[in-house]
């Protein structure tokens, strides 16, 4: 993750014969410890925990105790439920912006492969001049531009996410293109708009959900990344990347403060790699899986 | 085959077109005021709306747009208000670190990720391969800021062998040099190694299922020249597109990696550009760094159609 | 050379408290020659041409003590002694200082330094034609005047007392550069600065390091003993410390905000933690034409709902020293009582019901780490009282603009450490100046800042200083925060750093062991 880059899998080659062992225990493990993730984040209001923003300023990096299961950071406030809410924010962004990759990203990519032509340049090109710029570059600039909220930095991920969808999309489109279904389709005089939205849209759908796993993975880093560097969700709202920041600040005093957001952040980025990475594997249009 | 490049030539224009007009239009967009920023505390109306029309502020976006991409064209990218400096000075001091830090992470990452892919690929399925598998995997899950820091914690806090921040020219005192290079490098490799590693992985496991492999293994061939010269060869292709793609990614600098070990490269630049307002660096450079990447994707996809005749001729 | 009687018959002219460990060699110590020191500076220096860069900050005054000269500087006593000016003597009103120079001084370009050369960089700061943001701080100054090679005089706008001490440091406007290099560079001067100073410039590489190298025809040149000083940006504060720790850096830059590091240096026998407590302190300023920051009652609350001592052992480990006033324990200014409002939950919590309305309001932050954690704090205490807070983070670059252009509602500032209060307090608070951010007009106050400014008896000048006080903070217009305390943290072996007066951190004269 050196650059913020948001093109994955230039290996969106074939993949080796899978076998079964790969729906084994590491990948229920993972969908656990989303499912888990997820509930925390969701439920977080109800669970027994102090506020994320209350701070105890004279009791700022205090150990494991009764009253702070995971001690509190460096301004006082408790870590356990800045964890928690944390895991909102990575979640929200995490799950958020790549529906907006998925849905355009994914659209365009769509149509370019199937009509081709000058629109198909049009759209490569477009996404090759959107790809040229330095993308940290351009969440800084706008994030200057509109400020800092958890509704722009999702905009600015999606945004960004946009070309690598449209990759998978177009690569998978033009596989499927050339199948006998569509040209049996074509052939019984079907419109473009049945082909795409009968024939095509299913089958590209699922690579893409696949990858859509594996994008919310890189999003999670990048909206680390941003916030480690103070660009993310503005303060006091608690995000992983923000927490490891300030805990590098203490990490020769107390680097529990930064590695345990690190952690979370690591298991979840992993779990959300694992799965996304098996069903890709598995829904590889060029496997002819389907 | 001159009419394929001749064609993905003409296509470059209008996305470096696009490119400059994408970045004078962000860059104009930016707030603060630029002439409130240089006037500092002695900004009066008066004063402000005169800076403004000595700087041309207040003439309609599209006529500076032109007015810059003029001077572009000549080779003027226009001057730093804050040092002074040319855009292209500043470029010129900051590249080669850059640049260096690029080669010395795709080397590293290529020097485990190559090995390790190919004893994966041979004994795929076995102990080796899941293991690295595995680790490969874990490790794109670390993102770049975390692993610098456990660097620095580990080898310039604790065990002091290394220096934690600073750089020295190449020029000046290589060896120096490569010891302010070996944490930040390092950083980035770990961050690399997995996306080469698997895509040289997964294609040699493909191609070593083809049948002319099969083949080749019943003429009797010994193992490594099968590996090296009939399965390595082909899936080197790839390799070669991940590799340059990768580079002109980078020529933007790697951000983070910069700022956590001070080293003086494009990305702090562009950061600071940001930062300070300092539209015409800001302008300049990101123009110059997208069209590196542009041009890079451009060789990387000529070169990728050079070697694969079925590309050029519109097979997927 | 003595400063004249008159003056001295005055009280001492500036009052430092320092909080030293171990800070000063003496002078029986053997000063080593030879040998270079490596600086970590926070920020890159981008230049030293006062008509491009208007104000030099922190890390450029660290360059430029070494590069330029003034004409007087301030000993650890805090006393005017002579630099480039061997006397000085006043008029009686204080309106006119004339000052008598050092002869056979050069520049490090071979220019010889005379009254000449020192009129031709204040005249080309303050030309209007120039519009130098520099032109701002030498406002107070009518013009300068060289009737001969080496007598230079100064006629000022208003009587300063203690004027000498005010150009004692080099910023922008008082250290003198050398007229033939700006005349025959241009725009290329700004990073091929030439002075007087015991340094001339080898080498810069942007965002690496600037090399000074010894000037080997230094008018003092026994008093020096580094051959080369190495200057070094080094944005993060983590790194930065550590390259002092692993001796890649011999000396750093630190401030309260790093009480980790700076603690543990002090704990370390092989570290040397500087500091020194200057006048002057952050502070913050209310926009008060703006709602609900209009209304007296909501500006007094929010002060008095600041607990400083918690919020400084929160951020700095306790470092960080409350401000009650805008001059601060290093001043000369000592007020028994400024009027400063008491920490108060109840009243604060009883003001905000009296108001009525919904408290909520934004503050600028920078960008930092620093900001963000200020910002958190500023906000739980506000919440405490029932006001709520949005933090807005910008950039440091667009602070200022911000607030010239009064586009806030409430904005971090700083009063710098200088050794009059008169210039700062004028422009912040007189009406009609466009620093004046508050927006608030007063003409008690007016009255009282124009008193103190041409009042010549400092005890007189005290009185109205410390009413100036006591109507601000009951007024409630801008709210002190924590006292300029500057810190530099070097390795033991550094030795012969002088106090940090304004937070210039100057390496000219210290050798290492």
């Amino acid at each position: 993750m050196a650059t913020l880059e948001l093109t994955l899998g230039e290996d969106v080659q074939a993949q080796p014969a899978q076998r079964g062992r790969r729906l084994g225990p590491l990948f229920w493990a993972a969908i656990g410890w989303v499912v888990f993730v997820f509930a925390a984040a969701v439920f977080a209001d109800m669970l027994p925990l102090p506020s994320p923003t209350d701070m105890d300023m004279l009791a700022r990096r205090a150990p494991f105790s009764a009253e702070h299961w995971l001690g509190t950071d460096g301004l006082g406030r408790d870590e356990l439920s800045r964890l928690v809410y944390g895991a909102r924010v990575s979640l929200v962004v995490g799950l958020c912006a790549p529906v907006i990759g998925f849905v355009l990203g994914g659209g365009l990519g769509l149509l370019a492969g199937y009509f081709r032509g000058q629109f198909e340049t049009l759209v490569v090109g477009s996404m090759d001049v959107l790809l040229a710029f330095p993308p940290l570059i351009f969440a800084l600039a706008v994030t200057a531009f509109l400020g800092q909220s958890i509704m722009n930095l999702t905009c600015i991920l999606g945004v960004l996410s946009i070309p690598a969808f449209m990759r998978v999309a177009r690569a998978a489109t033009l596989t499927l293109a050339r199948r006998e279904f569509v040209i049996a389709a074509q052939a019984l005089g079907a419109t473009h708009a049945r082909i795409l939205i009968r024939e095509l849209l299913p089958n590209v759908a699922l690579p893409l959900l696949a990858y859509f796993l594996l994008v919310v993975a890189v999003i999670i880093l990048v909206e680390g990344s941003l916030a480690f560097l103070g660009l993310g969700v503005p303060p006091p709202i608690p995000s992983w990347g923000s927490m490891i920041g300030e805990g590098r600040e203490s990490l020769d005093v107390a680097p529990r403060l930064a590695f345990i957001p690190a952690i979370a952040m690591f298991l979840t980025v992993l779990s959300f790699n694992l799965v996304g990475d098996t069903l890709r594997a598995i829904t590889d249009p060029r496997q002819g899986a389907l | 085959m001159v009419f394929f490049i001749a064609r993905r030539l003409l296509y470059l224009v209008p996305v470096l077109i696009a490119v400059s007009l994408l970045t004078f239009s962000i860059a104009s967009l930016l707030p603060g005021d630029l002439a409130y920023v240089i006037l500092g505390d002695q900004a009066t109306p008066e004063k402000v709306a005169a800076l403004r029309a000595d700087m041309g502020l207040d003439q309609p976006i599209l006529w500076r747009y032109l007015g810059w991409l003029g001077h572009v064209l000549q080779g003027d990218f226009g001057r730093s208000f804050r040092t002074g400096q040319t855009v292209l000075q500043a470029v010129a001091e900051r590249l080669p670190i850059s640049i260096e830090l690029m080669l010395l992470a795709q080397l590293g990452a290529l020097a485990i990720g190559v090995p390790v892919a190919i004893i994966c690929a041979a004994r795929s399925g076995g102990p080796f391969d899941r293991f690295m598998t595995g680790t490969a995997f874990g490790m794109l899950s670390v993102p770049t800021f975390l692993s610098a820091i456990l660097l620095i914690y580990l080898f310039a806090v604790e065990l002091r062998v290394l220096p934690a921040t600073g750089y020295v020219p190449l020029a000046e005192d290589p060896l120096a040099n490569l010891r302010f290079f070996v944490l930040p490098s390092l950083t980035l490799v770990l961050a690399e190694w997995p996306g080469i590693m698997r895509v040289l992985r997964s294609d040699m496991i493909a191609t070593l299922q083809e049948d002319y492999i099969a083949l080749a293994k019943a003429k009797g061939l010994t193992p490594s020249r099968i590996l090296f010269v009939h399965a390595l060869k082909p899936s080197s292709l790839t390799l070669v597109t991940v590799t340059g793609i990768n580079i002109g990614r980078l020529i933007g600098g790697a951000v983070i990696v910069e700022t956590i070990f001070a080293l003086p490269g494009i990305g702090r630049l562009l950061v600071s550009a940001i930062s300070t307002r300092d539209l015409i660096i800001l302008q300049g450079v990101v123009l110059l760094v997208a069209a590196g990447f542009v041009i890079m994707n451009f060789i990387v996809d000529t070169l990728y159609a050079v070697l694969d005749p079925r590309i050029r001729h519109g097979h997927a | 050379m003595k400063a004249p009687t008159r003056a001295s018959k005055l009280a001492p002219i500036f009052l430092v408290t320092a909080f030293a460990t171990g800070m000063l060699a003496t002078p029986a110590s053997a000063q080593k020659q030879g040998g270079s020191i490596t600086v970590g500076l926070e920020l890159d220096i981008t230049g030293f041409d006062p008509l491009k860069v208007g104000v030099f900050d922190t890390a450029a005054l660290t360059a430029a003590s070494a590069m330029f000269e003034t004409l007087t500087y301030l000993d650890d006593k805090g006393e005017t002694k002579p630099k480039l000016a061997l006397s000085w003597v006043p008029s009686d009103d204080f309106k006119t200082w004339t000052f008598k120079l050092r002869p056979g001084v050069k520049f490090h370009d071979g220019t010889p330094f005379n009254a000449e050369a020192y009129k031709a960089n204040f005249d080309r700061q303050k030309d209007p034609a120039n519009k130098c943001r520099c032109a701002f701080y030498i406002s107070g100054v009518k013009d300068v005047q060289a009737p001969d090679e080496l007598t230079l005089v100064y006629h000022l706008a208003d009587p300063a007392v203690n004027f000498p001490a005010l150009v004692s440091y080099s910023n922008q406007n008082a250290a003198v550069q050398s007229p033939t290099a700006w005349k025959t560079k241009g725009d290329d001067y700004n990073r091929n600065p030439v002075g007087t100073g015991p340094y001339m410039l080898k080498s810069w590489t942007a965002g690496d390091r600037m090399i000074l190298e010894r000037n080997p025809d230094y008018w003092d040149k026994d008093k020096i003993y580094l051959d080369r000083i190495i200057l070094k940006p080094l944005p993060d504060a983590q790194s930065r410390f550590a390259s002092l720790q692993s001796g890649e850096a011999d000396l750093v830059w630190d401030d309260e905000w790093d009480a980790d590091n700076v603690q543990k240096a002090q704990k370390d026998s092989k570290l040397t933690v500087h500091t020194y407590t200057g006048s002057g302190a952050s502070v913050a300023a209310f926009n008060t034409k703006v709602a609900p920051l209009d209304d007296v009652r909501v500006r007094q609350a929010l002060v008095m709902a600041l607990d400083r001592k918690k919020w400084s052992q929160a951020t700095t480990n306790g470092l960080a020293k409350p401000a009650t006033n805008p001059y601060g324990d290093g001043s000369w200014v000592k007020c028994k009582d400024d009027g400063a409002l008491p920490y108060d939950v109840e009243k604060a919590k009883a003001l905000i019901k009296d108001y009525g309305k919904p408290v909520e309001f934004k503050m600028l932050f920078t960008a930092t780490p620093r900001g963000r954690a200020n910002g958190q704090v500023l906000q739980q205490f506000w919440k405490q009282v029932g006001a709520n807070m949005e933090i807005e983070q910008v950039d440091q670059a667009t602070i200022p603009p911000r607030a010239f252009m009064r586009q806030f509602q409430v904005t971090p500032w700083r009063i710098v450490d200088l050794a009059d209060p008169d210039t700062q307090m004028y422009a912040n608070f007189h009406t009609g100046s466009p620093v004046a951010l508050a927006n608030y007009s007063d003409p008690e106050l007016d009255k009282l800042l124009e008193d103190a400014r041409t009042t010549v008896e400092i005890d007189k000048r005290i009185e109205d200083y410390c009413a100036v006080s006591r109507l601000i903070n009951k007024e409630a217009i801008w709210f002190w925060n924590f006292q300029n305390t500057y810190y530099a943290i070097s390795s033991a072996k550094v030795k012969g750093l002088p106090k940090m007066y304004s937070g210039v951190i100057d390496v000219s004269r210290t050798w290492k062991e």
